[in-house]
């Protein structure tokens, strides 16, 4: 099985896992746009049972970028 | 009742792609509303729409959609849904609460607008408690006036609302007030994505606009079959006895009590109570006769299966006797095992286990969409009443002739012309009725009404009484005029009226009708179903002739069989 965060990913964007990787952000993939964005959010919430600041979401411009964010939060992935 | 992570559920539906859809709605809201698809969509799943689609209305303009739905939505929804808060209205409502109160009007007028020009179901809001800082309940400054505009902006709205017809409310702040506002409120999201709900309490907005949705479009449960034991009070009849089991004011008594009144408040609204019990009968009646805080007795019930039998047995009994599928039973029973039983050999029975923590008995189908009616009609309010009036038929007719007997109740049918105070009820014959209905037309209540005013069709409905009183509106037929021949669209009867020759007479009053339509031809169609074959031969029995399409019946309006003579006719139009 694929990186459980990319496979997140792949799931609330509708993107396939193959097409993702931690460079993948709103400006490289288009069905990553605001809604998708709030949806993100609230799946990453909701899967690693966690709450977001505003700002870590705000960090999150990339699968890369959020992958540190939860990193430092001690979620392991 | 909402569904478990319908967040997976509603994308996997998605992927697969696009069918055409059985049911939509449009959503437009004074806030962003997309988090509400995934629960309101896996809820419609869940409730056996196929293929639900959802779509969005632009972002806080709700007087624009109302006047122009068609743009918002892109086609014509079935059911479109407004949801806004008092905040987003107007900027600064402390300061001017009578521009709130304005566009309050203004978006009442819109709302009218949009109910003369869209038929299906409107679902509107009561704005939630607003949850902005100036409006902090906790503040103690005595000349605060938050909570005084808040009512007053949802008093104004909810007379505007009760103003329109037919249309449906979700109460956000009540949902507001379940869930507690910091549970409900997620300023994060507010700032980032014009999104102010939790995703909790997205689930229950979602799912309470899923009920309102279903509840005009899918059967409710009809009976709860009931043990005794541990259900209706505290403890076994048969080994703890009247004196020893827990039913009155001291807890866990009050909460066997307490259940038993929820019960009686839905067997006012028209669900029928059964008891599934394995005791010693004179044990059982000596407590529902006798027992002193015995909320329920035996006239508030339908059907009582008290023996040794399995409770299989008992509830199969209970549907046969009041002539209802399985699918329309909640089954109550403490036993996990029993559950089980019923579970696997019934499964089309829904189940409820008596919680664990008697406490919450009280609310175990409180939040339930079991029971779930977009009104409720007269003929609900008087089921069990009539049930066991249908009893005391039942005993008469076996003590005489088949003759005898229909002679004896005095038989008084009236058909008539339907109008919008019957509009509720016919809605729901139409909806419900599986086994005699010779086309099985589904209509919501918009389609019926329509059908009501066009000029080339005629909604008939027929109401029946005998010596034992009154059954109500059991009777439905919509025709149809296509130049000389008169078309029986819908043709359907309650089950409860069968073997009285309701049906001819029934039969020969619409051709009657036709026959002032100066139609020569009438013109009947038989459409199977799973449920309905006892009327496949009732066009034929009745002077119908086969016509060259298959379960197509012709009759001349004077060939048809005539009123049989005991019953005595009426005919409204």
């Amino acid at each position: 099985m694929s990186d459980p965060l990319i496979q997140l990913f792949s799931e609330v964007l509708g993107v396939s896992a193959e097409k993702l990787s931690d460079v993948s952000s709103p400006d490289n993939t288009s069905q990553w746009d605001s809604l998708a964005a709030m949806h993100l959010v609230a799946a990453i919430e909701s899967k690693y049972s966690i709450r977001l600041s505003t700002k870590e979401i705000m960090k999150m411009s990339s699968i890369g970028t959020a992958r540190k964010v939860l990193l430092d939060k001690n979620i392991s992935l | 009742m909402s569904v478990a992570d319908p967040g997976k559920v509603w994308r996997k539906f998605k992927s697969g792609g696009g069918a055409s859809p059985d049911i939509t709605v449009g959503i437009a809201a004074s806030v962003t509303a997309e988090p509400i698809e995934s629960y309101l969509g896996a809820y419609l799943l869940g409730r056996g729409f196929k293929h639900p689609r959802l779509t969005f209305g632009p972002f806080n303009q709700l007087p624009q959609v109302c006047r122009n739905h068609v743009q918002a939505f892109g086609d014509t929804p079935d059911a479109i849904v407004l949801l806004w808060r008092t905040e987003d209205l107007f900027a600064d409502l402390l300061a001017e609460p009578d521009k709130a109160l304005a566009a309050v009007n203004d978006l009442g007028d819109a709302l009218s607008i949009l109910r003369r020009n869209f038929s299906g179901t409107i679902i509107v809001s009561a704005p939630p408690y607003p949850t902005v800082p100036d409006f902090d309940v906790r503040q103690i400054d005595q000349t605060f006036m938050g909570a005084a505009l808040s009512s007053r902006i949802r008093d104004l709205w909810m007379s505007r609302v009760a103003s329109i017809e037919r249309v449906r409310m979700i109460d956000l702040q009540a949902l507001q007030t379940q869930a507690g506002i910091d549970a409900s409120f997620d300023p994060r999201k507010w700032y980032l994505y014009r999104q102010p709900w939790t995703e909790p309490f997205w689930d229950s907005v979602g799912t309470q606009i899923g009920r309102l949705v279903a509840a005009e479009r899918l059967s409710a449960k009809k009976c709860i079959v009931l043990d005794a034991d541990n259900t209706l009070w505290g403890g076994i009849i048969g080994e703890d006895g009247i004196e020893g089991i827990a039913l009155g004011n001291e807890f866990p008594g009050s909460a066997y009590r307490d259940f038993q009144k929820y019960l009686l408040h839905l067997q006012r609204r028209g669900v029928l109570l059964a008891v599934a019990s394995k005791n010693n009968p004179a044990d059982f009646y000596d407590v529902m006769d006798r027992h002193d805080a015995m909320v329920l007795r035996r006239e508030h019930f339908a059907a009582l299966e008290i023996h040794w039998d399995s409770k299989i047995e008992s509830i199969r009994r209970v549907a046969k006797d009041l002539n209802i599928g399985l699918d329309s039973i909640v089954f109550v029973d403490d036993s996990p095992k029993e559950i089980g039983e019923v579970q696997e050999r019934l499964p089309d029975v829904t189940c409820v286990l008596v919680p664990e923590e008697t406490a919450e008995l009280p609310y175990c189908l409180a939040g339930t969409d079991y029971f779930d009616l977009p009104e409720i009609t007269e003929e609900d309010k008087r089921r069990t009443e009539m049930i066991r009036a249908d009893r005391s038929r039942k005993e008469l007719h076996e003590t005489m002739s088949e003759e005898e007997f229909k002679a004896a109740l005095g038989l008084e049918m009236t058909l008539f012309r339907v109008d919008k105070q019957h509009l509720a009820r016919i809605t729901q014959l139409v909806n419900k009725t599986n086994q005699f209905n010779l086309t099985t037309i589904r209509r919501s209540a918009d389609e019926i009404e329509a059908l009501m005013r066009s000029p080339n069709h005629m909604v008939l409905g027929m109401e029946l009484r005998d010596k034992y009183g009154d059954y109500g509106l059991v009777g439905v037929s919509i025709l149809e005029r296509a130049k000389e021949n008169c078309v029986i669209d819908t043709m359907l009867m309650s089950c409860r009226v069968l073997g009285r020759d309701a049906e001819t007479a029934f039969i020969a009053q619409v051709a009657k009708v036709a026959g002032g339509w100066k139609c020569k031809t009438i013109e009947g169609r038989y459409v199977p179903t799973a449920k309905n074959a006892m009327v496949k031969d009732l066009y034929p029995a009745h002077g119908f002739e086969k016509a060259a399409n298959d379960g197509v019946w012709v009759a001349r309006p004077e060939n048809i069989t005539k009123s049989p003579p005991h019953a005595k006719v009426k005919v409204v139009l």
